[in-house]
């Protein structure tokens, strides 16, 4: 790949980033916010000496301990980002190929000489890997004011927070973790990223109800006709099992991406994905 | 390649609305081509057409290329601005020069830049906060600054007064047309770009019914004033359109030697706008 295309795509992934910024930087900024002004309420609330006792039992907690062992521990905390990541996804999924119709900045983004499957990939690897990073930063940042506090706390309340280091250590394995665990799920879930950007390029009105409303009717069909619920188990099985979303350490990297679900879901995916930039063609 | 487009046969169908009914369509490199058409005369289907922005059938080449299979390779040599604001409004005018600045290969920033230092728009202020007059001075600076063969617009100035309007054609006159570069206007404002155009093509429900450099319009049609005792005579000549004009009758002659016709009255050539009602009410009456 040359020089050009690459710089060519890092500005397709710069402005899908500036037009969403509410989706990739406003939305996990709000849940840290969030996080830090409730756990510092919680905080007020508890007696000075339990305070220090609960310092303590968190400090030692961690100290010696390698920080992959507890980065599992640790990662529970950002479940509220992933949740977060998870809403944003969809939304961003099903309104960004729509909204250039709309708004009719697709005649714009179409009179550059970008072609429909780059405009296309660059969504999809701006919410699949862009996307985390910045999630992974601003819990980073979320992380490293919570420390802050922390020691300040130890040390109005004479703590010796012998483990912090080690709590600091195991944060940072966890964004790691969170970063890996983010992006496989993006695999595991290509289908409806695919299918959710197939109806974002396809419907001329509201995206999600035609998403929704065809994936209804072709289960309802294939319950009709063949008395099978092929499609409901497998969108069951793509979507309800919250272990699918968490991955606790690297050696269950392989055996989540390289497994016959994942690799039959990447083949829909591409599918789908393949109709979206079909679709994008037509931009009336 | 002498001509930059070549279209045969080409349909466009909305449904039961029929877009374009077999447009045949030539434009020769280095022309200022207008396309000129009531609403619904299908004038944007075929800009977009052009571009490879809606699916036709037919035979269409742009540049020596289909735009139906390569539109992104395409627009490498060609531009494009739309009647409606395209650019996207949440975007700030610096971050749409660092945008096409990095997908587009043949963007000179320098010649952008230089273009709106000499406008009022500011470099920090989102799209969505320019006036209409600013974002199509925008858009033609971007446009300007990139080095195409092929400039397409589709009713560029609608919606802006009389001094940006005159100002749009002025810079695309002085700055951009350079004779090899070819440019197709669509527009409702005729008068304004008549005395720009080398070549005009009028379109009506879906079908060219005029397509001529403007050297030939004058070889071929011919208005006169008809004197009243030749009335007869002039009907016998069989006018395209005819017209009471401050008391007198205009006639609209297609392909009569004006020889033939200075007998009737004075004679002149007929304006765009004035030969683009004759081809209508020509088309209506068959």
């Amino acid at each position: 790949m040359d020089k050009f295309a690459v710089l060519q795509f890092y500005a397709l992934l710069k402005r899908e980033v500036l037009e969403h910024r509410n989706i990739f930087i406003g939305a996990p900024v709000v849940v840290a916010l969030l996080l830090l002004v409730a756990t510092i309420w919680v905080a007020m609330q508890i007696d000075q000496s339990q305070l220090a006792e609960g310092l303590l039992f968190v400090s030692v907690l961690f100290d010696g301990l390698s920080p992959f062992d507890m980065a599992p521990f640790i990662m529970l905390l950002a479940i509220p980002f992933y949740l977060t990541l998870y809403v944003c996804s969809v939304i961003y999924l099903i309104n960004t190929l729509y909204q250039d119709r709309k708004e009719m900045s697709v005649l714009f983004w179409q009179s550059m000489p970008v072609s429909n499957l780059q405009t296309v990939l660059s969504k999809i690897v701006a919410i699949v890997l862009v996307a985390p990073i910045f999630y992974v930063l601003i819990i980073f940042a979320m992380y490293l004011i919570a420390m802050v506090w922390l020691t300040i706390l130890g040390i109005s309340n004479d703590v010796d927070l012998v483990g912090i280091g080690y709590l600091f250590l195991a944060a940072i394995a966890s964004l790691v973790l969170i970063y890996i665990s983010a992006v496989v799920t993006g695999l595991w879930l290509l289908p409806s990223v695919g299918w959710l950007l197939l109806f974002s390029a396809f419907a001329k009105k509201t995206p999600l109800l035609w998403a929704a409303g065809v994936l209804i009717l072709v289960g309802f069909l294939e319950d009709f006709i063949f008395g099978t619920q092929f499609l409901a188990n497998w969108v069951a099985s793509q979507t309800s099992d919250p272990n699918q979303y968490l991955i606790f350490e690297f050696q269950s990297v392989f055996e989540r991406v390289f497994n016959y679900d994942t690799l039959f879901g990447i083949v829909v995916g591409s599918i789908l994905i393949a109709g979206a930039v079909f679709m994008r063609r037509f931009t009336d | 390649m002498s001509n930059i487009v070549e279209a045969k046969s080409l349909r466009k169908n909305y449904g039961s609305f029929t877009a374009l009914d077999g447009v045949d369509l030539t434009i020769p490199k280095g022309a200022i081509s207008g396309l000129i058409g009531p609403n619904g005369a299908g004038k944007t289907t075929t800009l977009k057409a052009l571009i490879g922005l809606c699916d036709v059938d037919g035979e269409l080449s742009v540049v020596g290329r289909d735009p139906r299979i390569s539109r992104h390779k395409l627009m490498e040599d060609v531009c494009f601005i739309a009647d409606v604001g395209i650019l996207p409004k949440w975007l700030k005018v610096s971050h749409v020069i660092d945008y096409v600045e990095a997908v587009h290969p043949r963007f000179d920033r320098k010649k952008a830049e230089k273009f709106l230092s000499t406008t009022d728009i500011p470099a920090n202020k989102r799209i969505k906060d320019l006036s209409k007059g600013m974002v199509t001075q925008l858009h033609l600076a971007l446009v300007m600054a990139i080095e195409v063969q092929l400039l397409v617009l589709d009713e560029p100035t609608l919606g802006l007064d009389i001094i940006y309007r005159k100002e749009f054609y002025d810079r695309l006159l002085n700055d951009f047309y350079d004779g090899n570069r070819t440019i197709i206007i669509s527009t409702h404002q005729v008068e304004e770009i008549e005395t720009l155009l080398s070549h005009l093509v009028f379109i009506n429900k879906g079908k060219i019914v005029l397509d001529s450099s403007m050297s030939d319009l004058s070889d071929i049609y011919t208005e006169v004033l008809v004197d009243a005792d030749k009335l007869e005579q002039a009907d016998a000549l069989q006018p395209i359109y005819v017209r009471k004009l401050l008391g007198k009758n205009s006639y609209t002659f297609e392909s009569v030697p004006r020889e033939q016709l200075k007998m009737l009255g004075e004679l002149h050539t007929p304006s765009v706008a004035d030969l683009f009602v004759a081809k209508l009410k020509e088309e209506k009456h068959g």
